[in-house]
């Protein structure tokens, strides 16, 4: 049907009829604009990320584990929620710490965290998802990463 | 198109979180004080992610442009609303082990589909299903062997849905 014709038709008959697709490239102009006003929010989280990684490196975050358990898994969800940067980083500390005696429930739990959890991105989680959404969200993968690392230690321990 | 549109397209963006930014650049500052090599190492570090997750920020602007070009709103109610019923779990649980990148560079696609009427149990499914890395799983056996891995991944995958569904509860 021709736009005209569709334009002199009664707004009800309008309604029920399917719009049509707008041009793709003013959608990806739209895409675009959307992701450009989050710039700031962005460059700030890059901004903290290398900051992170300069003042707290990884030889500081093994220290922080005492070969109890218990109290290492929690420092190990903290641990990996505050730290920032590429999950090979946590593989392969991971690894280093299994090697030193740490606990299978600390290390998974620190594997984690780091991907699931992270302080740095706090602030834009609830600048876009508003604070509740983001302490609820928070609060169920904190949840979530020290049972997924319970019961996984707990199944290796069986099936070993 | 309309003269609104024609002005959303074209018009300066509404900057979100320059307050955010302002905080960052004052806790460069204090650090160039205090040690100006620390301060330019961190600098290097975030401006050497960025210029690393560029490729990924487009991917995310042309997928955000993709699926608002493809998907009319009633089909994305339909695929991530409060109907999409198993498809909408099992939807979230694959676009969070493929997709690729850190967690907040989805965000803006995530808000985006939010306001569409994605239903935010979805949401937390996808963002924990983000554990498991497709690209990084050899590593991962490599550092923690086979089953490690096997039984890690499972239970992330029901772990990622446990949390979805106690998020749709909460937000009852």
């Amino acid at each position: 049907m021709k736009k005209k014709e569709q334009q002199n038709m009664p707004a009800g008959q309008r309604a029920g009829m399917v719009e049509p697709r707008p041009p793709f490239l003013l959608v990806l102009k739209r895409s675009s604009r959307m992701f450009l006003s989050m710039a700031p929010l962005l460059v700030g989280i890059m901004g903290l990320v290398g900051l992170v990684q300069t003042l707290v490196t990884p030889e500081m975050l093994a220290l922080l584990f005492r070969g109890r358990p218990v109290t290492d898994t929690l420092v190990g969800t903290l641990a990996g929620a505050a730290a920032t940067g590429n999950p090979v980083v946590s593989y392969l500390l991971g690894g280093e710490l299994l090697q030193q005696g740490i606990s299978l429930y600390a290390v998974t739990a620190f594997v984690l965290s780091w991907v699931t959890l992270g302080v740095i991105q706090l602030p834009m989680e609830a600048e876009m998802f508003g604070f509740r959404f983001m302490l609820l969200r928070n609060l169920l993968a904190l949840g979530g990463t020290i049972l997924v690392a319970v019961l996984t230690a707990f199944t290796m321990q069986v099936l070993s | 198109m309309s003269r609104e549109e024609r002005r959303s397209a074209n018009g300066p963006p509404p900057f979100r979180g320059r307050l955010f930014l302002l905080l960052v650049v004052l806790a460069y500052g204090v650090l160039f004080r205090h040690d100006a090599s620390a301060a330019l190492l961190a600098l290097r570090r975030g401006g050497l992610l960025l210029l690393r997750l560029l490729p990924v920020f487009a991917a995310v602007i042309l997928l955000i442009a993709l699926v608002n070009w493809l998907l009319r709103p009633q089909q994305i109610v339909r695929w991530l609303g409060r109907e999409s019923g198993v498809r909408g779990w099992l939807l979230a649980l694959l676009a969070g082990v493929i997709s690729h990148g850190p967690m907040y560079a989805w965000y803006p696609m995530i808000s985006d589909l939010r306001e569409r009427g994605g239903r935010d149990g979805l949401v937390v499914v996808f963002l924990f299903a983000r554990c498991i890395k497709v690209p990084l799983l050899p590593l991962m056996v490599d550092s923690f062997g086979l089953r490690f891995t096997l039984v890690l991944g499972l239970y992330i995958l029901a772990g990622s849905l446990v949390q979805g569904w106690l998020m749709e509860r909460l937000q009852r």
